[in-house]
């Protein structure tokens, strides 16, 4: 897996390349837009991580002539800008997920790995959750192995949960997920699906948490 | 939280109007006591003159009575006549009459004698007579026509007073108009300077009632062209300070993102040798260090909401309808991963009516944000954080409630200043939280206030819009027209 980081500051590109080369990825690491330009010409990269601000040429500049090759590499921008307009430019050029500075080290790098999933899988039809893994292709999921015996309607329920692991899904979100399958899904429907789920994965150590007047979460797995 | 408002200074005692009556009124007021003189002398010289003809009048009928029987002179007076020349309308007539050798012959003996008996034919002068200022006529006559070595001397006075009355009523009519027309000009002069000063009024009103972030230029069309000076070089003057304020925020700004970067570097850096370092001191050294690093970090990002909540200029700031419900779910949820962590039980209550308030939504976010924040930082592990949305009552209204350690009641409103800190609380922060909240509320027209939860645990702090249709203080319109 080879990963490009464009950075102009040192201590933190420095940081990012130790980090990364420590979870066994290719790490190579530039400091000027111009020559990050350059060798994205040349070679293929696995991921881009991407600062904005660079000398010599522009990040959201780097990535238009990135995209305009028809590059499909995913692409983490990395800011020191928060405002919704540049956070729109670089989805809307191309960018795959952004995140501002400072960010927690744990997160990146789950982004990068969920980047680089999603990157190889071409749409990434695998969530995984701890030792519960969701086939989203296959519609199956298993928890350690064991096939888990779940219904359509739990198993998109359960997709909802794992593609916002460790956020809350609100009931709108999970009603608007099974709709196709019931013509009405009310919120009493989503209790009993929610709970017949907590009741297979609990033995496991997965909770789905209720938040108050907001919706469930899933909880984040131990190890992720 | 009230905004101070200085308080009047004190009142110039010369004020515009004062002066423009003084310099109107006094030179009236000279010209008029001058006038008065001179009308007064004027007035004398006629009545006199009117007066005196009167007064010849009455010592020529005597003089045509005065006769020569046997070498005797008399004079012929009938009882009539005296009665007349005693009771005269303008005051009693005294009269003598005299021979050539100033010999008595009838009337007063004592009236006064001429100064200079032998001037004039016919002589005037004020003299006293039984203790009161007479005017007098000296009428020389000859005893026979064309004769002159025999004179008879015919006197005849009266009251001065008669006159003096009349000169001063004439006086009075004259004057008392003139009096009239300086009270009214000076009336006139009151209103009108008032009425010229109106527009300074309205200025003053316009600019008193202004928030302090409205620093847009003032209007100038209505006002009178001597006063279009004034305001064009304040507007000069708005229009440097929004350009410095701006000025100012646009530093915050970009010194906080240039920090991020340095920050993000140093944070990555602490995390690897966390991971790294062995147990015992060093991991412990870089505990600390991480913990400085996030204390930074959300001094950095607090510095740059506050330069962006703070008075908008010269940035465009979209104002939008926003269903606070919505909003403050959205924001409640984001912090649940972070309540989670700290195991706080956070929740939200909405009731079933939309809460559309009218504003920017990044920047209420980061006002929710902030709120949240405080309360998932202040409330101790097993604690309760609940976010209310309600759109009864005096306005939309978002309240954050906790059961927390609670604000004591002297720290409530200081929470509000910058870098303030609750004394005790232990858990890191810088003290800008409410202040953007405070900052960001203001600009929305929004009421923010704190009190204690429900029997006396906790804190509840709740943030009140104003009605949407309702006026907005001016302030949610200053952020539409952006």
């Amino acid at each position: 897996m080879k990963i490009l980081i464009v950075e102009d500051d040192p201590v933190l590109a420095d940081g990012l390349t130790r980090s990364l080369r420590h979870a066994e990825y290719a790490v190579d690491c530039l400091n000027n837009g111009a020559e990050a330009d350059h060798v994205l010409a040349a070679q293929s990269y696995d991921l881009v991580i991407l600062d904005l601000g660079l000398p010599g040429l522009d990040g959201f500049e780097v990535l238009r002539r990135l995209r305009r090759r028809g590059a499909a590499a995913p692409v983490l921008v990395l800011t020191a800008r928060d405002g919704l307009p540049d956070r729109v430019k670089g989805l809307d050029l191309g960018a795959d997920d952004y995140m501002i500075k400072p960010f927690d080290l744990p997160e990146l790098e789950a982004r990068v790995r969920a980047l680089i999933r999603r990157g190889q899988t071409g749409g990434g039809s695998a969530l995984a959750h701890g030792a519960l893994v969701l086939d989203t292709a296959g519609r199956r999921a298993t928890l350690a192995g064991e096939p888990l015996d779940l219904s359509a309607r739990e198993l998109g329920v359960l997709e909802v949960l794992m593609m916002r692991s460790g956020r809350v899904v609100n009931k709108e979100q999970l009603a608007e997920q099974l709709y196709g399958w019931d013509e009405e899904v009310g919120p009493n429907a989503i209790e009993v699906y929610v709970h017949r789920l907590r009741r297979k994965l609990e033995p496991a150590g997965v909770s789905i948490r209720t938040i108050r007047g907001l919706g469930y979460l899933l909880e984040k797995a131990p190890s992720a | 939280m009230p905004e101070s408002r200085p308080a009047t200074p004190p009142r110039s005692q010369t004020t515009l109007r004062k002066q423009v009556l003084a310099w109107l009124c006094w030179p009236l007021l000279l010209l008029w006591s001058v006038s008065s003189v001179v009308d007064y002398d004027i007035a004398n010289r006629f009545v006199n003159l009117a007066y005196d003809r009167a007064l010849l009048e009455s010592a020529l009928d005597i003089g045509r009575q005065v006769k020569v029987l046997k070498e005797r002179i008399y004079v012929d007076l009938p009882e009539v006549a005296v009665q007349m020349l005693q009771s005269r309308e303008s005051g009693r007539l005294y009269y003598r009459v005299t021979g050539p050798q100033n010999d008595y012959i009838t009337g007063e003996p004592d009236l006064p004698p001429p100064p200079d008996p032998f001037s004039e034919r016919v002589n005037y002068y004020d003299d006293q007579y039984r203790g009161r200022p007479v005017r007098i006529v000296t009428l020389q006559l000859p005893l026979e026509p064309g004769k002159t070595e025999r004179m008879v001397m015919v006197q005849v006075a009266e009251n001065r007073s008669a006159r003096n009355d009349f000169a001063r009523q004439i006086l009075l009519r004259m004057i008392l108009p003139q009096a009239l027309l300086i009270v009214v000009a000076g009336m006139m002069i009151w209103y009108a300077v008032g009425r010229g000063l109106a527009p300074l009024v309205t200025l003053r009103h316009e600019i008193e009632n202004r928030s302090h972030r409205d620093l847009s230029a003032l209007p100038e069309e209505q006002a009178p062209q001597e006063v279009r000076p004034l305001i064009h070089a304040m507007n000069a003057l708005l229009e440097r300070l929004s350009a410095a304020l701006a000025a100012q925020q646009r530093f915050i700004a970009d010194a906080a993102h240039q920090l991020r970067t340095p920050i993000a570097g140093l944070k990555t850096q602490t995390e690897l040798a966390l991971r790294q370092a062995p147990q015992g001191e060093a991991q412990t050294t870089l505990r600390q260090l991480q913990s400085g690093t996030e204390r930074t970090t959300r001094l950095v990002n607090q510095l740059l909401s506050l330069a962006r909540a703070e008075p908008l200029i010269g940035r465009v700031q979209a104002s939008e309808l926003i269903d606070l419900r919505q909003l403050a779910r959205e924001a409640t949820s984001d912090w649940v991963p972070r309540a989670l962590e700290r195991n706080v039980d956070l929740g939200f209550d909405a009731d079933s009516h939309a809460a559309h308030v009218q504003g920017n939504s990044f920047l209420l976010r980061e006002m929710l944000n902030n709120v949240l924040d405080n309360a998932v930082r202040y409330t101790q592990p097993g604690g309760q954080v609940t976010v209310r949305v309600a759109a009864s009552g005096s306005g939309p209204t978002v309240s954050v409630e906790d059961n927390g350690p609670g604000i004591p009641d002297g720290e409530r409103a200081r929470v509000f200043e910058r870098f303030y800190r609750v004394l005790g609380t232990g858990a890191e922060g810088c003290g800008l939280g409410l202040a953007i909240v405070s900052e960001i509320a203001q600009s929305h027209g929004a009421q923010v206030s704190l009190y204690p939860g429900i029997g006396g645990i906790g804190t509840v702090v709740k943030i009140v819009f104003p009605q949407l249709g309702g006026n907005f203080d001016g302030q949610a319109s200053e952020l539409a027209s952006m």
